[in-house]
């Protein structure tokens, strides 16, 4: 891993590290990222005690100093004890529920927290967060354009109606207001859908199934989607590298499958199943029905389809890792073929 | 109206998220601002005493969350203090005003029971794999669900109860609960949480009930059975759908093959009314919500009963006090016995 040459390193590798969300899907390929490129003092904050035995047993197999830290990010005085001393933080606690307030809280109250007792580290030199690809709004521009870091953020959070969308766009916004106000050095990475080992749900981008039977959505549509294990490399070097204090990544793989060919990889890797294929247009016609009713009802039905929504999840754009690969040396070291062999097998076991 | 949470980023989420000018930080300094009528509490069930004593002296209505308060000690000194200071205070018991439980109650006024309730049952059941709240309290050791007296049966057994008292003759009951926690939460090393409750209540007339409380039981039901001296309802709030069970029989293997189908009438009607109602804008999946608050507003504003009587609010806290009294004496004295 990470045998590239690298452009110069601001931590060294005998500097605390800590990673939030250690125990989570990319949280813990992080740490194991980290410890395979050489980390050899890492400090993993986790939420639960419970299922720590694939960690500890990371932890185990090299030999480096790992803590085990278990805390919640609301807690003030846990911030203070996790970030003590550290050089590096990766930020990948986040909140992931279904209510606005939950992901928020989770996300920017807690975010917020960590900031605060990061800014008394004198130690710190980068503060990562890990946000999404889903934070952008591509209302403003047509279908097959690029969606890069420049384009919009979501506005109508409302109108979205996407709690996840929600908490890591105020996210977002917090950790560069302290980066402008309090000088912190950060870096954002916006990975799109991350998939692999650890994962079985097939992503929403290529279809829904909430009505019983799987309505494949994605058509045509490149999947902006990125193996875990390249995910976790570009999170790692976004914090590492040296120049890039205050931007934000895009991280998807090279080689993206539209979602028909992944739908049909799925179908022919993991277990057949019916499908009916939905025209984008035919689609955000109905999402548009839908809003309307919720409207009318006075969210009898909440607005959970909407136009927004629909168009960011399949309105069908083309996704850049250009950036990411030219300010930090990266490039997705798992090709596509090999990345859907180990998702798949996983599946399958 | 405004918006308070001593978390300010939460304040100011809430208020940008539904256009609400003011957000505050400080009780007193929303208090002193906005000069409510009406302050809907939703924090977390240990500051309700203290949070609705303070709206209270400010002269404002109180609409307050379930549990309303952490013992009936607090919901008896609230009480009091609302009726001195001339504010109203009710307590989110909401499923009480699906359209179910209402179609029941109007029922059961109407005499349908054939009498005084013989016998209840409350079941309420609770999802483990929920997002919205289950998976928060076990993805944290310090959620504040687990620090109320009652723990998580504090945080949700009022639904059940509620139900009861309101069909209880009179306040002299008798409690007799059993808790333990299931082998799902040994098994994932929460032997600190109580997740199976079992409760006999009976009253000085004789009117008996059982509440059960479970998140082993599959499907997980919502369901409140009431048994009369001629006939008995069942309100399912899952489905939402009230089943008459008339004292109507017929002769021998009749009465196995009609009654099948009149039951299927009856779950068919149901379907159709709760169709109905969808397409009539009458069907929200928070209508009890809407309900309860439509009716303390009214109740506010024109003088009238209030949804949720100080009687039953008070008889719900102690009957929960005594359940967590019993359920805490009788693990002490298991732990002793292990120990």
């Amino acid at each position: 891993m990470l045998e590239r040459m690298v452009p110069s390193s601001i931590v060294d590798k005998t500097e605390l590290v800590l990673i939030t969300g250690a125990n989570g899907f990319v949280g813990s390929k992080v740490v194991e990222v980290l410890l395979a490129q050489g980390f050899t003092r890492l400090r993993c904050l986790v939420r639960s005690a419970r299922n720590l035995s694939a960690l500890r047993g990371l932890a185990d197999s090299f030999a480096a100093d790992v803590q085990i830290l278990q805390g919640n990010l609301l807690d003030r005085e846990k911030c203070r004890r996790a970030v003590k001393d550290v050089s590096l933080i990766l930020h990948l606690a986040a909140g992931t529920g279904k209510s606005f307030a939950g992901c928020f809280m989770d996300s920017v109250v807690a975010t917020r927290n960590l900031l605060d007792a990061a800014l008394e580290e004198t130690n710190l030199k980068r503060f990562v967060t890990v946000s999404s690809l889903a934070v952008h709004s591509n209302v403003h521009i047509r279908r097959g354009d690029l969606l890069d870091e420049t384009c919009d953020i979501e506005s109508d959070h409302m109108g979205r109606f996407d709690p996840y969308c929600f908490g890591k766009i105020k996210q977002d916004e917090l950790v560069m207001a302290y980066g402008k106000e309090h000088r912190l050095p950060f870096a954002i990475v916006r990975p799109g859908v991350v998939y692999g080992p650890g994962k079985k749900q097939l992503t929403g981008r290529v279809g829904i199934d909430t009505f019983g039977i799987f309505l494949h959505l994605g058509g045509s549509n490149q999947l902006p989607m990125i193996f875990v294990d390249n995910c976790a490399e570009a999170i790692v070097l976004a914090g590492i590298v040296e120049g890039v204090d205050g931007e934000v990544f895009i991280a998807v793989d090279d080689d993206l499958p539209t979602s028909r060919k992944f739908l049909h990889m799925y179908k022919k890797n993991v277990r057949h199943f019916h499908s009916i294929y939905f025209p984008y247009r035919v689609f955000y016609f109905m999402c548009w029905l839908w809003e309307k009713y919720s409207k009318w009802s006075e969210g009898q039905l909440p607005p959970v389809f909407n136009r927004r929504f629909c168009a960011a999840y399949w309105q069908g754009q083309r996704y850049s890792n250009r950036k990411l690969k030219e300010r930090t040396g990266w490039s997705p070291r798992v090709p596509f073929e090999e990345a859907t062999q180990r998702y798949f097998g996983f599946i399958n076991t | 109206m405004g918006v308070c949470d001593h978390e300010e980023l939460m304040a100011r989420q809430l208020a940008e998220r539904f256009g609400v000018q003011d957000s505050f930080a400080d009780l007193g300094a929303f208090l002193a601002t906005c000069r409510p009528d009406v302050v809907h509490i939703t924090t977390p069930p240990q500051s309700h005493y203290a949070v609705a004593k303070q709206c209270l002296q400010a002269h404002c209505h109180l609409y307050v969350e379930k549990p309303f308060t952490i013992n009936s000690q607090e919901a008896e000194q609230l009480i009091g203090i609302a009726e001195t200071a001339g504010c109203k205070i009710t307590v989110g018991h909401e499923t009480q005003f699906q359209p179910v439980a209402r179609d029941m109650r109007q029922l059961i006024h109407a005499g349908y029971l054939g009498g005084a309730p013989v016998h209840m049952e409350s079941i309420y059941c609770y999802d483990f794999s929920d997002e919205s709240y289950a998976k928060a309290l076990l993805g944290d050791s310090n959620h504040w669900a687990r620090r109320l007296p009652g723990g998580l049966l504090q945080n949700i057994i009022s639904h059940g109860i509620g139900k009861i008292v309101e069909y209880l003759q009179d306040e002299n009951v008798t409690v007799l609960a059993h808790g333990f926690t299931s082998r799902f939460l040994e098994t994932i090393e929460e032997p600190d949480i109580v997740d199976e409750l079992r409760v006999i209540i009976s009253d000085s007339h004789r009117t008996t009930a059982y509440f059960t409380f479970s998140s082993q039981i599959s499907p997980a039901l919502h369901q409140f059975r009431v048994y009369g001296p001629k006939n008995s309802l069942i309100a399912d709030h899952v489905h939402q759908t009230l089943t008459r069970v008339p004292r109507k029989t017929f002769k021998s293997y009749l009465n196995q093959f009609i009654p099948p189908f009149s039951d299927a009438k009856q779950n068919f009607a149901g379907g159709c009314r709760n169709i109905s109602r969808f397409l009539r804008n009458d069907f929200h999946s928070e209508y009890g919500i809407h309900f309860l608050i439509n009716s303390f507003y009214r109740s506010v504003s024109e003088n009238i009963p209030l949804p949720v009587t100080y009687r039953d609010i008070l008889m719900t806290s102690r009957i929960m006090d005594d359940i967590f009294n019993q359920v805490q004496t009788s693990r002490l004295a298991a732990n002793k016995r292990v120990g």
